[in-house]
């Protein structure tokens, strides 16, 4: 049934969401970023066993978010790491020097 | 509508590790329930015929990122009380609450559509053969996505340089 696995995706989304929006750890919320972006990467290789006429064109878009994810966590790590070098803190409610 | 077993038991861990890795305080708790998470979704990957994709989510996810987690938690060595504050109980239920909303409202509309209840469409031998195998993806990346493919490797130097100069303390 392809709907269990579309319905997998948008839980994985869900939960992934839930976790950016209430959580205050940058850590967690960067973890949760990730377990979105696998929701999403069930949804695009569930489409590509759907319309299997469309050859590997979804497993490759997969293996695209799967490079993007690596640059965005080691990135987002790093900013971290000088976030917390600089402020002693993870919290993002501490961060707000940028507000106005 | 039946359920197929190993699917069923893979999407539950998966759910309720994801759940558990959100909820956690400790960020160590929520990496190995990030673990476990995605090792379901790999078992999710195969009963998709992508077994080469399951192979890159196991290295990629679970092999870098996953490490890479790991590494910056004991790099970072949090006391408890350096965790920081978390929402107020009643926000964060505001916020669950609109997840599972968004989670219902696509439910509903996958629900209404009536070719999502079809089964996997029975493959073609044709197709079926290395569909979604190292050869086949391969092949694709290499000639249809030729340039998409370089992109990616200019924007993981980009992330190498970013990474470095960020985290470094003196350059």
């Amino acid at each position: 049934m392809m709907g269990h696995y579309l319905v997998l995706s948008a839980a994985m989304f869900s939960i992934g969401a839930y976790g950016v929006l209430a959580r205050r750890n940058l850590l967690i919320i960067l973890m949760s970023i990730e377990l979105m972006l696998n929701g999403v990467n069930i949804a695009l290789l569930a489409f590509a066993r759907m319309h299997p006429e469309t050859g590997t064109r979804g497993h490759v878009f997969v293996l695209m978010v799967m490079g993007v994810a690596a640059a965005e966590v080691s990135v987002g790590l790093a900013l971290l790491i000088a976030v917390f070098r600089n402020r002693q803190t993870v919290d993002t409610g501490d961060l707000k020097s940028l507000k106005g | 509508m039946a359920i197929d077993p190993v699917f069923a038991a893979a999407a539950g861990v998966s759910v309720v590790a994801g759940i558990a890795m959100v909820t956690r305080r400790n960020p160590v708790y929520s990496a190995i329930m990030m673990l476990v998470c995605f090792l379901a979704l790999a078992v999710v990957y195969l009963k998709l015929d992508a077994p080469f994709l399951a192979a890159m989510h196991v290295l990629v996810y679970t092999g870098a990122i996953l490490v890479l987690f790991l590494f910056v938690i004991m790099l970072l060595n949090l006391k408890p009380e350096e965790m920081g504050a978390e929402l107020p109980l009643p926000a964060r239920g505001l916020i669950a609450l609109l997840c599972a909303g968004m989670f219902g409202l696509v439910v509903l509309v996958l629900m209404s559509d009536p070719s999502i209840h079809e089964p996997l469409p029975k493959m073609d031998p044709r197709l079926l053969a290395d569909f979604g195998g190292i050869e086949r993806t391969g092949h694709s990346l290499f000639n249809e996505y030729g340039l998409p493919f370089e992109l990616i490797s200019v924007l993981i130097l980009v992330a190498i340089f970013g990474g470095v100069v960020l985290a470094k303390k003196k350059l």
